[in-house]
C-alpha cells in the first residue's frame, strides 16, 4: 500500500515537473523566436537593399539612397544586428542635435554683422570706422577671453545635458554651503578647452555659448559710441567676456545658484531664462548703462538747461538692413537654445520660432505706432529699436509661452523701448547714441519678468527644468513662485551685475581713461583712433549749428 | 593723444600676461603653475601701470571730475538691494513675502542706479557750464 502511495506521489511530481517545464518553454518560445526574427528581418532588408550596380545608375528620385547598407555593422561577418541599429539611432539623435546647435550658433554669429550696421548707421559719419571696428574687434577679444577662462567659469559644471551626449567632462562646479543648502557659484573645468574637455560635445556647447557671450559684449559698444577710447573699449570687453558675463551665465545656465532656486528654495523651476533676455541682453544693457554713466555724454548732446539735442545717424539703410540681419539671427538665438532638435521635447522649436517672429512684429508695431501718434512721423530708428526690443523681450520666455502671449510681450516691449529711451535721455541725462540700454537693458529685464507671468506650462523639455520635475508655469497660469524666482534674477542683474560692471569700469577709468580727448571727439574718432575715415571719398556736411557751437566751446575750453 | 604704439604694446602685454596667468591657474597643481600665475599677474600689473603712465598724454577730455563718495554710495545702494533680495528668500517661506522682499531689493538697487549715480555724474557735468 505504502509503495503504491509513494509511486503515485513520484508520478505526480514527475507530471508536475513536466507540466512546469512545458509552461516555461511555451512562455519563452515567442521571445526566443523574436531574436532570430529581428536579425532575420535585418538580413532580409540587407538582401533587398539596392546593389552597387543599381546605385551606380544614379538616384534622381532619392528613393534608393540611404538604406540599411549605410548602417555600419560592428561585425561585418554577421551583418547589421539590432545593437548596431540601436547605436546608430542614438548617434543620429546626437548628430541631429549637434548640427542643429552648430547651425543656429552660426546664425547667432552673423548677428555681429547686424549689430555693426545698426550701431554704425546710428552714429555720425565721422565715427563710422571707429564704430565698425569696435563691433569687429569685440568678436575677437571676446572669443579669446572666453576661451581662456570665461567658458570654464560659465559652463565648467554643466554636465548632464542629454541633448549633446551628456557632457560628462564638465563636472567642475564650485559650490558654497549657506543656510544649510549647497549653491553653485562658478564652473571650474574647461579652461583652454584642454584636458578631458577636449570633447566633441563640449566643442559644440562652447561655440554656441561663445556667440551668445559676444552678443552681450557688442551691446556696450553702441551705448558708448562716438567718444569711447579704443584701448579702454578693448580692456573693458576682455574683462566682460572673461568674468562679468560668464559669472551670471553660470548662475543661470551653468547649474549655479539662480538655477537652483527651485531645488533649494521651492521657487518655481528655479530662475528660467530660455535664450538669454537676462543672461545676454540685460547683462549687456546694464553694463552699457554703467559704462555710459562713466564715459559721459557726447559734446553737444545736452544744453545748459538740461534739454537734449538730437544727434542724427548717418545711414538709414545700414540701420534697417542691420535690424533685419539681427531678426534673422534671432532664429538661431531662440530656437537654437533648445540645444537640440531631437527628443526631450525639442520639437517645440517650431513654436519658439513663431513666438520669436510674432514678438518682433508686435514690437515694431508698438514703437512705430507710438511714435507716429506722439510725433506725427514714422521714426526709422525707433521702429528698428521696436523690432529689436520685441525680440529681446521674447528671448527669455520664447520656450515657455503661447503665440498670443508672445504678441503681448512684444507689444509691451515696443512701447517700453520708446518710454525708456526718453527716460534715460531726459531724466537720467545719460547719452546712449543707439538706444542700447533701453533695447537690451530695459527689455531684457521685461523679458525675464514675463516668464514669471506668461509661461503656460505646456512646454516639457524632458519632464523637468533646472532639476525640478514639471513644466515652467507663470503667475497667470497658477504658479506665483516662478515670478519670485524671476524677481530674484532681476535683482541680481541690477544689484550685482551693474555694481560689478560699474566698479570694473571705474578701475579702467583710473588706469586707462575711457574718454577720448576733446580734439579727437570734435574731429571724429575715425582719423585719430583708426587712422582712416570710414568713407574717405565723402564730403562731410557741416554739423547743425547747436553741435558746431558746442564743438567750438569745447575746443576753446580745452585750449 | 589719439591711438598710438604704446597703447598697442601695453594691450598686447595685457593679453599675453592674461594668457600666462590663466595657464598658471590651469596648471596650478603642477610645478610651473604658481610661477606662471606670478609672472602673469606681474605682466598684467605692468601693462595697467603702463597704460596709466600714458593716460595724461590723452589731453583734455569733455568731462569734469565727479564726487567719488557719491559714486560709491550709489554702487553700495545697488549692491545692498541685491543683498536684501538674497536674505529675503530665507527670511520667509511664503511666496508673497519673498516677492515683496525682492521688490524692496529691486527698489533699493534702482534708487542707487537711477537716482544717486546720475546725480553724482551730472553734478559737475560739462554741459552745465
Amino acid at each position: 500500500m505504502k509503495k503504491s502511495i509513494r509511486g503515485s506521489c513520484l508520478f505526480l511530481c514527475f507530471l508536475a515537473i513536466v507540466c512546469a517545464t512545458a509552461i516555461v518553454a511555451h512562455a519563452q518560445a515567442p521571445a526566443a523566436a523574436m531574436a532570430p526574427s529581428a536579425d532575420q528581418e535585418l538580413k532580409d532588408a540587407a538582401g533587398k537593399a539596392p546593389a552597387m550596380a543599381d546605385l551606380a545608375k544614379g538616384d534622381p528620385g532619392g528613393t534608393t539612397t540611404g538604406t540599411i547598407s549605410d548602417v555600419p555593422a560592428a561585425d561585418s561577418t554577421k551583418g547589421v544586428t539590432v545593437p548596431d541599429v540601436a547605436n546608430q539611432v542614438g548617434q543620429n539623435k546626437i548628430a541631429i542635435n549637434f548640427v542643429w546647435t552648430l547651425v543656429t550658433g552660426f546664425l547667432v554669429m552673423f548677428m555681429q554683422a547686424g549689430f555693426a550696421m545698426v550701431e554704425s548707421g546710428l552714429t555720425r559719419v565721422k565715427n563710422a570706422n571707429h564704430t565698425y571696428m569696435m563691433n569687429f574687434f569685440v568678436y575677437t577679444v571676446g572669443l579669446f577671453s572666453y576661451w581662456l577662462v570665461g567658458f570654464a567659469i560659465q559652463m565648467g559644471g554643466a554636465a548632464g545635458n542629454g541633448n549633446l551626449g551628456g557632457l560628462q567632462s564638465l563636472t567642475g562646479e564650485h559650490t558654497l554651503t549657506l543656510f544649510g543648502k549647497t549653491w553653485g557659484y562658478s564652473g571650474g573645468s574647461g579652461m583652454f578647452l584642454a584636458g578631458h574637455t577636449y570633447d566633441v560635445g563640449v566643442m559644440v556647447l562652447f561655440l554656441f555659448q561663445m556667440v551668445f557671450m559676444d552678443t552681450a559684449l557688442t551691446i556696450v559698444t553702441g551705448a558708448c559710441a562716438e567718444r569711447w577710447k579704443f584701448l579702454a573699449f578693448a580692456v573693458s570687453s576682455a574683462i566682460m567676456g572673461a568674468l562679468t558675463y560668464p559669472l551670471y551665465g553660470n548662475w543661470a545656465w551653468g547649474g549655479g545658484w539662480l538655477a537652483q532656486l527651485g531645488v533649494n528654495n521651492q521657487l518655481g523651476k528655479g530662475y528660467c531664462d530660455f535664450a538669454g533676455s537676462g543672461v545676454v541682453h540685460a547683462v549687456g544693457g546694464i553694463t552699457a548703462l554703467a559704462c555710459a554713466l562713466i564715459v559721459g555724454p557726447r559734446i553737444g548732446k545736452f544744453n545748459r538747461d538740461g534739454s537734449s539735442n538730437p544727434i542724427i545717424g548717418h545711414d538709414v539703410s545700414a540701420v534697417l538692413i542691420g535690424c533685419f540681419i539681427l531678426a534673422f539671427g534671432w532664429f538661431g538665438f531662440n530656437p537654437g537654445s533648445t540645444l537640440g532638435a531631437s527628443a526631450a521635447g525639442n520639437l517645440r522649436i517650431g513654436t519658439i520660432a513663431v513666438d520669436t517672429m510674432l514678438a518682433g512684429c508686435t514690437g515694431t508695431f508698438g514703437a512705430l505706432l507710438f511714435m507716429w501718434m506722439k510725433t506725427g512721423k514714422v521714426d526709422y530708428s525707433m521702429s528698428g529699436n521696436g523690432l529689436l526690443a520685441g525680440l529681446v523681450a521674447i528671448t527669455a520666455p520664447s520656450g515657455f509661452v503661447s503665440p498670443t502671449s508672445s504678441c503681448i510681450i512684444g507689444l509691451v516691449a515696443g512701447i517700453l523701448v520708446v518710454l525708456s529711451c526718453g527716460f534715460i535721455e531726459n531724466v537720467l541725462k545719460v547719452d546712449d547714441p543707439v538706444g542700447a540700454i533701453s533695447v537690451h537693458g530695459a527689455n531684457g529685464l521685461w523679458g525675464v519678468l514675463s516668464v514669471g507671468l506668461f509661461a503656460d506650462g505646456t512646454s516639457n523639455y524632458g519632464g523637468a527644468w533646472n532639476g525640478v520635475t514639471g513644466n515652467v508655469t507663470g503667475l497667470f497660469y497658477g504658479d506665483a513662485s516662478q515670478l519670485a524666482a524671476q524677481l530674484v534674477g532681476i535683482s541680481t542683474l541690477i544689484g550685482f551685475v551693474f555694481t560689478f560692471s560699474f566698479l570694473v569700469n571705474l578701475a579702467i577709468e583710473f588706469f586707462v581713461g575711457h574718454r577720448v580727448s576733446i580734439e579727437t571727439e570734435v574731429a571724429g574718432l575715425d582719423l585719430p583712433e583708426m587712422g582712416q575715415l570710414g568713407y574717405p571719398e565723402f564730403v562731410f556736411k557741416a554739423e547743425p549749428d547747436y553741435l558746431a557751437h558746442a564743438n567750438k566751446e569745447a575746443v576753446a575750453a580745452a585750449a | 593723444m589719439a591711438a598710438n604704439k604704446s597703447q598697442g604694446s601695453y594691450y598686447t602685454l595685457a593679453l599675453v600676461a592674461s594668457t600666462v596667468l590663466c595657464a598658471g591657474i590651469y596648471e596650478w597643481s603642477g610645478g610651473m603653475g604658481k610661477l606662471l600665475v606670478l609672472v602673469g599677474a606681474a605682466g598684467i600689473l605692468g601693462s595697467l601701470f603702463g597704460m596709466k603712465g600714458i593716460k595724461p598724454l590723452e589731453g583734455k577730455i569733455a568731462q569734469k571730475s565727479s564726487p567719488f563718495v557719491m559714486k560709491m554710495v550709489g554702487a553700495a545702494c545697488s549692491l545692498l538691494g541685491w543683498i536684501i533680495t538674497l536674505f529675503g528668500m530665507h527670511l520667509t517661506p511664503s511666496t508673497g513675502g519673498r516677492i515683496a522682499l525682492a521688490l524692496v531689493g529691486i527698489a533699493v538697487s534702482l534708487f542707487g542706479i537711477i537716482v544717486v549715480l546720475p546725480a553724482a555724474f551730472n553734478k559737475n557735468a560739462i554741459w552745465k557750464t
